[in-house]
C-alpha cells in the first residue's frame, strides 16, 4: 500500500517536465530537466515547451497540463523550479 | 470530516478493508454515519475491442495523484456535508475481478450519501491523474484513452 510518494524535485533554475503513459512512450522519454534561461525563456508557457520539445499530437485535442502537480492552464507562464507535467487522457476508477 | 484515501501496489479486498474502516468509525467519531454509501469497481475480463483480457496496468503520477484525490474527495463532500469518507485504488498490474477501486462515504442521509458516493466517483475516474493499459491474453497491449460510459 502507498500512501505518499515522495519525488525528487527539479534543480534550482530549471523547469522539470513530465509525461506519462501513451504520451510517455510515442515520445520516447519519460522525463526532462529544461534549463530556464532568464533572458531567453521569461514567461516561457506549457504551450511553448510543447512546441519547442515537438511532442507528438495536439496538446489542446486531449493532453491536460498539470504545473507543481496541479492542473493549469497551457498559456500559464512557468517559473524557474516549476514542475512541469503533460497528462495524457486520464482513466481512472 | 474524516477522509482517508490509499493506493494500493497489490492487491486488496474491498470488503475487509470497508470492514476495518467501520470499525475505526465508531471507534473514533462521536458522530455516528446513520447512510453510508459504497463503490466497488472491479477489472473486467474483456478488453474494450472484446478481446480476452490478461490484465490491467494502472500507472499513476506520485504525488500529485494523492493530492488530486485529497482535493476531489474533500471538495465533493465539502459539497454534501458528509461525515466521512474512504477511496481506495490500486495502481499497478490488476487482474481480471481483481478490486481496482472503492469509495465509501459516510453521512446521515441517504441522499447525501448517495449523491456525494456516484460524484467523487465520475470525479476520480476523470480528473485524478491515472492511466489504464489493457494487456490482451496476445501479449499486445493499449493504453485506454477515456471511460466506459455511466
Amino acid at each position: 500500500m502507498v500512501s505518499v510518494v515522495f519525488m525528487a524535485g527539479p534543480c534550482a533554475g530549471e523547469i522539470r517536465i513530465l509525461l506519462f503513459a501513451g504520451l510517455r512512450e510515442q515520445a520516447g522519454w519519460a522525463e526532462q530537466q529544461w534549463p530556464a534561461n532568464p533572458n531567453d525563456d521569461a514567461g516561457l508557457t506549457p504551450r511553448q515547451l510543447w512546441l519547442k520539445l515537438q511532442l507528438p499530437g495536439d496538446l489542446d485535442q486531449a493532453v491536460r497540463v498539470s504545473i507543481n502537480r496541479q492542473f493549469a492552464d497551457a498559456d500559464t507562464p512557468l517559473q524557474p523550479g516549476d514542475e512541469l507535467a503533460f497528462l495524457p487522457p486520464i482513466s481512472g476508477g | 470530516m474524516q477522509l482517508r484515501i490509499d493506493l494500493h501496489s497489490t492487491g486488496f479486498e474491498p470488503l475487509v478493508v470497508l470492514t476495518r474502516w467501520q470499525d475505526e468509525q465508531q471507534h473514533r467519531s462521536n458522530v455516528q454515519s446513520a447512510a453510508e454509501a459504497f463503490f466497488i469497481g472491479r477489472v473486467r475480463g474483456v478488453a474494450a475491442d472484446g478481446r480476452e483480457l490478461e490484465a490491467l496496468e494502472l500507472e499513476h503520477y506520485p504525488g500529485m495523484t494523492e493530492l488530486q484525490l485529497e482535493r476531489l474527495a474533500l471538495d465533493c463532500c465539502n459539497r454534501h456535508g458528509v461525515i466521512s469518507c474512504l477511496v481506495q485504488h490500486r495502481i499497478g498490474r490488476v487482474l481480471p475481478g481483481e478490486a481496482i477501486v472503492l469509495v465509501a462515504i459516510g453521512a446521515d442521509r441517504r441522499g447525501p450519501a448517495q449523491r456525494c458516493c456516484q460524484e467523487l466517483l465520475e470525479a476520480l475516474k476523470h480528473h485524478a491523474p491515472f492511466w489504464k493499459r489493457e494487456w490482451r491474453a496476445d501479449g499486445s497491449s493499449e493504453w485506454l484513452s477515456g471511460n466506459t460510459p455511466l
